[in-house]
């Protein structure tokens, strides 16, 4: 499968999806003011991926910040992920600073809604 | 009428009316050091872009920020103690027909004559005589101590191309307080520009011992946009890079603010680039407060003002819940109706919104949010 990269702007985040190598990972920040149309094509990536995923896919989100527009986007990159966990091992590994106790609840709040396995690592 | 008291309401409309009238305005407050002065380089520049103006004139005006810039900074760097009342000052306003780039700083009484003397020279001297007393003082080299601020102010009457303006307002016996004021490339006449020069200083004098009562850092009065919002957001995380905890809580609640404004704003002015609105900080026995102001149309108020009472009313749990059903609801998806700004401003800022409505015409009505933090 293709790998999906995508480099950092001053708004939006780095994005690797790359199933060969099972590296998945968001980073820096997501605050575009048009969150769909960056997410549109990370959904559908995942929605390919969901058609055969690895055995295991462990998803870093490595965020500094997002606004409430990604945050919605991100919950719709987790439900997917969520339906890959029903036929393969999922794991979030949900990373932040420890001076951004937000983030931290932002990660705990999408652990209680969509039944994935979360890990909450401090930076 | 807002459940929270509304503090420096009346600020905040006097605000507005200035907004009003200038087309930009950005105040910035504190200590000075190089983030911040790039962002505010950065933020000027999103904002000269989208104007009709000569590039000449947005060169000059660009030339004359980062020499003020630098001044400030040097002058900042010698101080032993930084406090409310000789905290660094910038100011850039655009008005209709100029632009007007105000630097202060505290420094020593007993440097006034020193600087009177060179700014009454430099402003005795026509295009061509600054120029060569600019090489004549470069050359020297040791005018002043201060690492070339005597070029420095040589260099802002040329780029400006007109005379400097400043004051000395005294903070002390010791300390005084130094206003340098550029009014780039007016070619009126002389007696015109001195009139306007001086009712303009008073007015940055005005609102600056405004700012120092009010203890406000920041002060931004344009276009929002993207762009310059990201630039806003730049300025608050070099103010605040000593205050880990507070800048990442800040960060997150101007963010939603101003992209509320980007997102809901209204733009009835014939300026493009984005909703006029302006944004600024105070704080007050430890307590920051945010505000925003801008302007929305007459049939969004009241859906507005029912959220704003309703996340109010909200204990956390609820508000935690109603978060949780607007994220995971996806029957519209559309950026701008995820309903959930306005929830996660209250959750962040863990108090209660303090807003104020006021009419402004059939059409709009000016909406000021103020989040404590």
């Amino acid at each position: 499968m293709d790998i999906l990269k995508i480099v950092k702007t001053s708004d939006t985040p780095n994005v690797t999806l790359d199933s060969n190598n099972n590296i998945f990972e968001f980073s820096y920040r997501s605050l575009p003011e048009n969150a769909i149309d960056f997410y549109n094509p990370i959904l559908d990536w995942i929605e390919e991926y969901s058609k055969n995923p690895n055995p295991e896919t462990i998803v870093n989100f490595k965020l500094e910040y997002f606004n409430t527009a990604s945050a919605k986007q991100i919950a719709k990159v987790l439900l997917q992920l969520f339906e890959i966990s029903k036929n393969a091992k999922v794991k979030i590994n949900w990373h932040y600073d420890k001076n951004d106790s937000d983030m931290l609840a932002s990660g705990q709040r999408y652990s209680k809604l969509i039944n994935l396995d979360f890990e909450f690592i401090e930076e | 009428m807002a459940e929270n008291k509304f503090a420096n309401l009346d600020f905040s409309l006097s605000l507005f009316d200035a907004m009003q009238k200038d087309n930009l305005s950005y105040i910035y407050r504190g200590i000075f050091n190089q983030q911040i002065t790039d962002s505010i380089l950065a933020l000027t520049e999103t904002n000269l872009q989208n104007e009709e103006q000569s590039s000449k004139m947005k060169k000059r005006v660009y030339a004359i920020m980062v020499e003020g810039l630098q001044n400030v900074t040097r002058h900042q760097n010698e101080k032993k103690i930084i406090d409310n009342d000789n905290l660094g000052l910038f100011v850039i306003k655009r008005t209709e027909e100029r632009y007007y780039i105000t630097t202060g700083n505290s420094t020593e009484k007993t440097s006034i004559p020193i600087i009177s003397k060179l700014i009454k020279k430099i402003n005795s001297l026509d295009k061509d005589e600054l120029k060569v007393y600019y090489k004549q003082v470069l050359n020297e080299g040791k005018l002043s101590n201060k690492g070339g601020a005597g070029l420095g102010l040589i260099d802002m009457a040329r780029k400006s191309g007109n005379k400097l303006s400043y004051r000395f307002i005294d903070i002390d016996d010791i300390n005084t307080y130094f206003y340098l004021h550029t009014i780039p490339s007016l070619t009126n006449d002389e007696n015109e520009f001195n009139k306007i020069a001086k009712e303009s200083l008073d007015n940055i004098v005005e609102i600056h011992n405004t700012l120092n009562i009010e203890d406000i850092r920041l002060i931004y009065n344009g276009m929002l946009n993207q762009e310059s919002l990201m630039g806003l957001l730049h300025t608050i995380e070099g103010h605040m890079s000593d205050i880990p905890d507070m800048k990442n809580k800040m960060f997150y609640i101007v963010l939603e603010m101003l992209q509320n404004i980007v997102k809901h704003g209204n733009n009835p002015t014939n300026h493009e680039g984005g909703n006029p609105g302006i944004f600024f900080i105070s704080q007050k026995n430890g307590e920051y407060l945010l505000n925003t102001g801008n302007y929305i149309s007459i049939d969004k108020v009241d859906d507005l003002k029912e959220k704003l009472k309703c996340v109010n009313k909200l204990s956390d749990t609820e508000l935690q819940d109603y978060y949780a059903s607007s994220l995971m609801d996806f029957k519209i998806n559309d950026d701008k109706k995820t309903g959930l700004g306005i929830i996660d401003l209250r959750i962040k800022s863990t108090n209660k919104l303090s807003y104020y409505f006021k009419p402004i015409n059939k059409k709009y009505q000016f909406f000021a949010l103020q989040i404590k933090l």
